[in-house]
């Protein structure tokens, strides 16, 4: 599947020439197709007249960008301390065997995604699962399989 | 509308406050993140069906409210039901049409949905009564869960942009600044500089443009009071910034927001809309000469964005590699230019620092530590969520009389505060009174604020561990003792909790640790070792408990114990149905036996075992 | 910055990431040294001084015990990195630490990561290469991992990288580094192999040269003009005669 050249072209042609608009341009194009395509990575880069090496580092330095398509469903599994000592990774690990995944992969039938994120701020509702844009708190750890398949 | 002129802002405000204070009934829901992720979104909508249908004379459809954050985090969604503060917790969408009934049209309590006094077994009918909020002295966050964060006349209908209207009007630069500097506020980021210092400086030096930053990237882990505020009070952060922008002479401020705040961008942005629409950013605020905007920038998810150069680096579209600050940013900062940067916090306090000036704000808190500080509660404590404490407060008053102690009865074994910066704290501490200086004294930090409660079902030396993950996963990488030393601090740690360290291992720790604290580049890497060398101060035994006798006192280890089943089991079948593997066997009313070559140690059962029959060795 | 000071004066401080063509930027952090003024009241602080600006009476400690245990500590560390390097081998040596005290990496490579490589592909203006990912898991990569279009093969980035990490290899007339291949340049007279064509055209296109400088090889450029000055002088001392 190749994407949408036009797509990419629309987002970047709003910050066309702007520098400091490479993180930003990234985030949209990651929001347009769940991941960064590598024709994003280079049209950016002649857009924004930045170095390709460079796109390449911001676009695998920040946590929130995907170089590899991702599932139908993005799960999150938060690793804040607090979800921490409330048993995440008894929940990181009921998934990862339920799924068969490990974090950053994704099922061959493009429909999950495993990720973990250090902390998204609902600590007082730990632990946290989120699915897609969806929060789920006080995750039961034999319940959270169940939990993400069902959302 | 457009308000160019004091006396026209005046007006404004004086109409929203009369809309404001003139509804004469109002439910407020709490739509914060955590009431929104036990449905509190669905219970708003109900309410606004409910009300409809009913067509009550003297409640309009509008009556219900969104309101941010109240807090209370652990008791959503919650509902306020004003003028008399009747305090509903854990409300479902079938109890809206009750609350309309009984408590909006008869003015009867629903006793089910009202705070239970954890001592007294009473049940609370309004807020002001209940310890988690009778405690609290509320400063930055005092419009957060009572004002509608869309809508900046809720803002000024409670005394918003009147700070900057007054600074604008009859004070100077350097009278903000001034007051600022008197005011003894120090930033509640993290370190603690003086915020009138750092505007100070900034505001002589000799180049242009000046900027203002606002940091609003809460990374530290269990910290979420920048979070609540960006998205419950958003114009208080503005008009903070506005204050540091007069004062120091900047055109243009940023907000940079981490990835994961979703919300806070919107309601920030919104904010930004209004107050620009309105005039209250943009050219000649006011109709005077000062002129200023705001523009948001969002993280891309890494820690290190939250230390400020790291920060500006990103800002301008780059790796958040931090740079050595020699000269300091507040000189050289964003795009090489003089820059202020203080956090959300920091910035929402401002305001109310001009509005009752620094003498007010100085009588609150302890002399060194002026003011109050906002705390997040979270892990093995009764009542989570957020409060806002004068400083020099104890931890024991924090954790028992506000935080409502320790779950399921078990015993206080430490306070872990300021993040993956700061450290783990111990019982014998729990008397220390909370502040900038007596925190780092005990080897740990305030931090943003986020204070993480752990029991006796907590190993320190794992937790030591997930920090030091925390950090090999955050670290940008760019220097040596932190890349390559908290990497083996963690392989260290690794070995201990594994049974497989040694004493020269924990020696090894400490040295190294001693080292990356001096050498490394930013105060990530600098404060890096701080969570590990607070546990081995502080819980060093437990430390020679996984070499030594190869044991986990905390029962969290998986390499150092075993779950067994007493005879004093009731056979209630809970653990059966906990067990994520069905390890445990057992008929009711016999006793449950667990099967050692299935079980993966997780403690499910432990956790849900009423009669203590679960025993971990 | 206080580092060329300290060199300028014969003081022998230890680098990796440190080069004269090079902005300094405090990665290998093996130029600490601890600083002090006679009013700080004998408080010190430790510093790069590969970034630290020079001020008029500062008192600098280069070699005290806690300056030499902090370099020992590193060198510790990147030699649990970089076992096979001679380089960190000898330096580790030199300040004492014959054995790292960790594990080594499963997968270490010698590459230290002082980004001397991508920082001299910035200064001549192609960023080619870069770090990549973040924390421990950081390399020096080209982007997406694929021939990298903006490297010309000026071999600069091998060249400058002091352990010797960049593989390359000249051969029939090409030349290949970060698996791209490149025509190389023979001189018209020797038919010695010179540098690519890239790098000569992207060098033809940023400095005022003649188009035909590349032609012939340096070598043959000097017995040209050594021919030249020779027969001149010849002429000369036939005149004389």
């Amino acid at each position: 599947m190749t994407p949408d050249v036009k797509k990419i072209e629309k987002i970047i042609d709003r910050n066309r020439g702007d520098k400091t608009a490479l993180i930003a341009v990234l985030q949209d194009i990651q929001r347009e197709f769940n991941y960064i395509p590598p024709e994003a990575i280079t049209a950016t880069a002649g857009a924004l007249d930045v170095p390709l090496s460079k796109v390449y580092s911001v676009a695998t330095f920040y946590n929130a960008f995907s170089l590899k398509p991702r599932g139908k469903k993005v799960i999150r599994i938060c690793q804040g301390t607090a979800c921490h000592i409330k048993g995440a990774d008894l929940i990181q690990e009921q998934i990862e065997k339920g799924l068969g995944l490990k974090p950053g992969e994704t099922t061959k039938d493009m429909e999950y995604t495993l990720e973990v994120v250090n902390c998204v701020g609902v600590c007082a509702m730990a632990p946290a699962v989120l699915v897609n844009e969806k929060m789920h708190g006080n995750v039961r750890c034999e319940k959270a399989l169940d939990l993400v398949k069902k959302d | 509308m457009r308000i160019d002129s004091f006396p026209k802002l005046v007006k404004w405000r004086k109409e929203c406050g009369k809309e404001y204070t003139g509804r004469k009934r109002k439910v407020f829901v709490c739509l914060g993140e955590a009431c929104l992720a036990n449905g509190s979104q669905a219970v708003f909508d109900e309410f606004k069906k409910v009300l409809k249908k009913k067509k009550l004379a003297d409640v309009p459809v509008e009556a219900a409210y969104k309101t941010g954050c109240h807090g209370f985090c652990s008791l959503g969604p919650l509902v306020i039901l004003e003028p008399e503060g009747t305090f509903y917790t854990k409300v479902k969408p079938r109890d809206v049409e009750e609350i309309v009934e009984k408590t909006i049209v008869n003015g009867e309590h629903i006793d089910r949905l009202l705070y239970k006094d954890k001592e007294t077994k009473e049940r609370v009918p309004d807020h002001n009564h209940i310890p988690f909020y009778a405690r609290q002295h509320r400063i930055a966050l005092r419009n957060v869960g009572k004002i509608d964060p869309y809508r900046i006349e809720d803002y000024l209908a409670v005394g918003g942009y009147t700070a900057i209207a007054k600074a604008l009007k009859d004070m100077t630069p350097q009278q903000v600044i001034d007051e600022v500097l008197k005011s003894g506020l120090r930033g509640r980021g993290g370190g603690g500089f003086s915020t009138g210092r750092k505007w100070a400086t900034c505001a002589k030096v000799d180049d242009e443009p000046r900027y203002v930053i606002c940091n609003g990237d809460e990374g530290d882990p269990g910290a979420f009071m920048d979070r609540t505020t960006m998205g419950s009070d958003p114009h208080s952060v503005l008009e903070g910034m506005m204050l540091c922008a007069y004062a120091v002479g900047s055109k243009q401020g940023y907000i940079y927001v981490r990835e994961e705040y979703p919300l806070a961008v919107v309601t920030l942005q919104n904010a930004i809309d209004q107050a620009r629409e309105s005039g209250l950013l943009g050219e000649n605020i006011l109709g005077t000469d000062f002129s200023f905007d705001i523009k948001i920038n969002r993280g891309g998810g890494a820690f290190v964005c939250g230390e400020s150069s790291a920060l500006m680096k990103s800002i301008a579209g780059e790796v958040g590699e931090p740079r050595a600050k020699y000269i300091r940013s507040v000189v050289k900062g964003l795009f090489d230019k003089p820059t202020v940067l203080n956090n959300v916090e920091t910035f929402a306090t401002v305001p109310q620092i001009i509005e009752h000036g620094s003498k007010w704000f100085a009588g609150i808190g302890t002399k060194k530590s002026t003011g109050t500080k906002v705390f997040s509660l979270a892990g093995k404590i009764n009542n989570t969520g957020l409060v806002e404490v004068p400083m020099g407060i104890t931890l024991k008053e924090i954790i028992y009389e506000i935080g409502g102690g320790i779950p399921k009865k078990r015993t206080f074994k430490a306070v872990q505060t300021g993040g993956p910066s700061g450290g783990c704290l111990p019982a014998e501490k729990l008397d220390l009174q909370v502040d900038f200086d007596t925190l780092t004294d005990a080897g740990s930090m305030m931090g943003s604020g986020g204070m993480i409660i752990m029991d006796d079902r907590t190993c320190m030396v794992e937790v030591a561990r997930y920090f030091l993950n925390f950090l090999v996963m955050e670290s940008c990488g760019k220097c040596v003792p932190c890349r390559e030393g908290l990497y083996q601090l963690h392989k260290l740690c690794t070995k201990v909790c594994e049974g497989k360290g040694t004493m020269e291992d924990i020696d090894l720790m400490e040295k190294m640790s001693k080292t990356i604290q001096t050498a490394s580049l930013c105060g990530l890497g600098q404060s890096g070792p701080n969570p590990l060398l607070s546990t081995l101060k502080y819980f060093r035994d437990e430390f020679v408990a996984h070499v030594k006798d190869k044991k986990c006192p905390g029962g969290v280890c998986r390499d150092l114990i075993t779950f067994t089943i007493t005879d004093e089991c009731t056979g209630c079948m809970a653990c059966v149905k906990a067990c994520p593997v069905d390890a445990i066997s057992g008929e009711k009313k016999k006793v449950h036996t667990i099967d050692q070559s299935l079980c993966t140690k997780c403690g499910s059962c432990f956790d849900v075992c009423n009669f203590d029959s679960v025993k971990i060795s | 910055m206080l580092l060329d000071v300290l060199r300028r004066e014969g003081i022998d401080v230890p680098t990796l990431c440190d080069h004269p063509a090079l902005e300094p930027n405090g990665a290998c952090r093996l130029c600490m040294v601890e600083i002090t003024k006679a009013d700080w009241d004998g408080w010190k602080k430790s510093v790069t001084s590969c970034l630290y600006p020079v001020e008029d009476g500062l008192i600098v400690y280069t070699h005290s015990p806690e300056i030499l245990e902090i370099r020992r500590n590193i060198l510790d560390l990147y030699l649990a990195r970089c076992p096979n390097s001679d380089l960190i081998q000898k330096m580790a040596e030199e300040h004492g630490v014959l054995k790292t005290s960790f594990e080594t990496l499963p997968d270490g490579d010698n590459c230290i990561m002082c980004y001397a490589c991508t920082r001299v592909c910035e200064v001549l203006g192609k960023c080619a290469i870069s770090a990549v990912e973040r924390g421990h898991k950081k390399v020096i990569a080209s982007p997406m991992g694929d021939v990298p279009p903006d490297c010309i093969g000026c071999l600069s980035c091998a060249h400058i990288c002091p352990t010797d990490v960049i593989p390359w290899q000249d051969k029939n007339g090409t030349r290949t580094i970060w698996n791209k291949s490149f025509e190389l340049i023979s001189c018209k007279k020797c038919g010695k192999k010179t540098i690519t064509r890239d790098f000569a055209d992207y060098l033809l296109s940023k400095r005022n040269i003649p188009a035909n400088y590349f032609d012939i090889c340096d070598d043959c450029k000097r017995k040209d003009l050594a021919n030249k000055m020779g027969e001149l002088v010849d002429g000369a001392q036939e005149v004389t005669l």
